[in-house]
């Protein structure tokens, strides 16, 4: 039987090589060693996307292979999300995601919507070409921490502007991520916007960065 | 001699020729909400209707003294034509450009129609080519196609297109040439219609999306068999994104120019191609046209193209249309003070 080093490592390359069923054979044989499912998860699983981030960075891999390595990591999360144990002390946090009207394109949203998937959020999907109320509805509806919208066209991302005024009046403390190749960080701060990531490609090495991030915080390297 | 005509300009451009100053025109959408206005329509509106969309395209020209025309607006027109539909956004508020809601999910699903031509807006856009040519002939006239990249990504998701190119690599390969065909298809039925240039536009192929490795073997030998078609009219290879990696393969495909947006080191891109090239680009249409306030700002972002050795100023992508109207007219008169000089591949007369 692999020691839990192993199986980490396992899990790991399988996200880098972007080998679906090898993932989801590494998954199980996590659970199978009696391995905390959080651990395989972030030590595994999110560690294998850092590594991708880093291979994006420095232009080894492009989108293809990051699409192919959020598949791979999928199929050992949902393996080992079912078994993790929640802290009922701790109010879970989420988030709703979507890709604005007039945008067909996610690319960028579900890259995204797989790091909240991955810290364990409540994530509300609502695809893409979403009317801007619809954004508003729900996160007043679920009062989600973080709303997060996409725009890979400068022809759409003006409809970001109106949800932010929307939301923000109705709840300030909502943090607002924006994403899309058009969004510069400039017109994040105008729309005000907490966040922003530039482009697919930014979105890729931000929310890998992210990931990196929460890994540090869920170890208690950083409140 | 007298002033030459904008639709003289752009030709003139096109073979090199000197002229007079340097053009200002576009091969991205160009319609400004001012000339939405002026009409007394709405922009849902100028997507359906052959006569809003000619008259929104020369009004948006004549208000700017612009030197030329682009159609149709949005990306969706040839998916639409093969049944994956259309959405119009007329209820909306705002500006929001037509999109294909129905993208087929896998390449076994793909079957595109042989009548495509005949089908959804495409015959609507026919028309309205017609209309400008009568109503505006000294404005020079410009179609743009996508590229069969960006085409395919259209007509089937994008996030399957993508893997496709690395998991199911043959099959993809064949798509793509499927779509090349009717990429070539419809630039062979912009040059009977007389069109004065074409620009192809391959924006989903920068290097942010795709390895150099993979737009060498991928999408260059498809654009150089659309180029190798385009025999009768001047085209453009246009490629938004990051593309400083690929600018040279970008110049083998065989366009008559390129054209980059505001990622590409232009300066650079020059020195690599000489200057020979017509190169055209590359400033941010929605910072410059939009947000910037000061006006000397807008100057020097356009003089900068000119500086960088463009031979004509052409925004990086679509002018979002909701333009603020004195940075539009600096991006003109700029234009127009800083390119009474030659630029690297055009003299002047």
């Amino acid at each position: 039987m692999s020691t839990h080093e192993e199986i980490l490592a396992k899990l790991i390359e399988a996200v880098v090589e972007y080998e679906e069923d090898d993932c989801a054979d590494a998954a199980q044989e996590a659970l199978d060693a009696g391995m905390d499912p959080m651990v395989a998860v972030l030590d595994g699983l999110a560690a294998g996307m850092e590594r991708v981030g880093v291979l994006f960075d420095t232009n080894e891999y492009f989108v293809p292979e990051v699409l192919m390595c959020a598949d791979a990591l999928y199929k050992g999360l949902d393996i080992l999300r079912p078994h993790i144990k929640l802290d009922a002390d701790i109010p879970k946090a989420s988030v709703v995601i979507g890709s604005i009207q007039g945008d067909v394109h996610d690319i960028g949203k579900n890259l995204v919507k797989m790091m909240f998937d991955v810290a364990g959020w409540d994530v509300h999907d609502l695809g893409r070409d979403v009317p801007l109320e619809t954004f508003v509805e729900k996160q007043l509806d679920v009062k989600s921490d973080v709303l997060a919208m996409s725009a890979m066209m400068t022809t759409t991302m003006m409809g970001m502007k109106k949800v932010i005024a929307m939301v923000k009046e109705k709840n300030p403390d909502c943090l607002i991520m924006l994403g899309g190749a058009p969004v510069t960080r400039d017109v994040a701060n105008l729309f005000g916007a907490d966040g922003y990531a530039e482009s697919a490609g930014n979105a890729v090495s931000e929310g890998i960065k992210m990931i990196g991030r929460l890994r540090e915080y869920q170890k208690g390297e950083i409140k | 001699m007298s002033e030459l005509t904008g639709k003289q300009r752009v030709q003139k451009l096109f073979k090199r020729e000197p002229i007079d100053t340097m053009p200002c025109f576009s091969g991205q959408g160009a319609v400004v909400v001012q000339a939405i206005e002026k009409m007394g329509t709405r922009f849902a509106k100028i997507h359906t209707d052959a006569a809003l969309m000619a008259e929104s395209a020369i009004t948006s020209a004549r208000l700017f003294n612009m030197d030329g025309v682009v159609i149709p607006y949005d990306m969706a027109t040839v998916a639409e034509a093969m049944g994956r539909g259309i959405s119009l956004y007329e209820k909306a508020d705002g500006i929001i450009y037509p999109t294909v809601p129905n993208k087929w999910k896998n390449l076994d699903e793909i079957d595109i129609p042989e009548n495509y031509m005949s089908q959804g807006r495409l015959p609507m856009v026919d028309e309205a080519f017609k209309i400008i040519k009568e109503k505006a002939p000294d404005l020079a006239v410009g179609a743009w196609v996508l590229g069969p990249f960006t085409l395919a990504g259209q007509i089937m998701e994008l996030d399957i297109l993508l893997k496709g190119l690395k998991k199911n690599k043959d099959k993809t390969e064949a798509f793509l040439e499927q779509v090349t065909k009717v990429t070539i298809d419809m630039c062979k039925h912009y040059q009977d219609l007389g069109v004065d240039f074409i620009s192809v536009r391959e924006m989903g192929s920068g290097t942010d999306l795709l390895s150099p490795r993979m737009w060498k073997t991928l999408i260059g030998p498809n654009l150089k068999k659309v180029f190798d078609s385009i025999t009768r009219v001047p085209s453009v290879n246009h490629i938004c994104g990051s593309t400083d990696m690929i600018i040279e393969m970008m110049h083998e495909c065989g366009a008559d120019a390129l054209s980059v947006d505001q990622k590409n080191n232009a300066a650079e891109t020059r020195k690599k191609l000489g200057n020979d090239v017509l190169i055209f680009g590359n400033f941010d249409p929605y910072k410059t046209l939009t947000q910037l306030e000061d006006m000397g700002e807008v100057e020097a972002a356009i003089k900068k193209c000119i500086d960088d050795g463009q031979d004509a100023v052409w925004p990086g992508c679509d002018i979002w249309p909701d333009i603020r109207q004195e940075n539009m007219e600096t991006y003109v008169k700029t234009v127009r003070k800083y390119g009474k000089n030659p630029s690297p591949a055009v003299g002047r007369i």
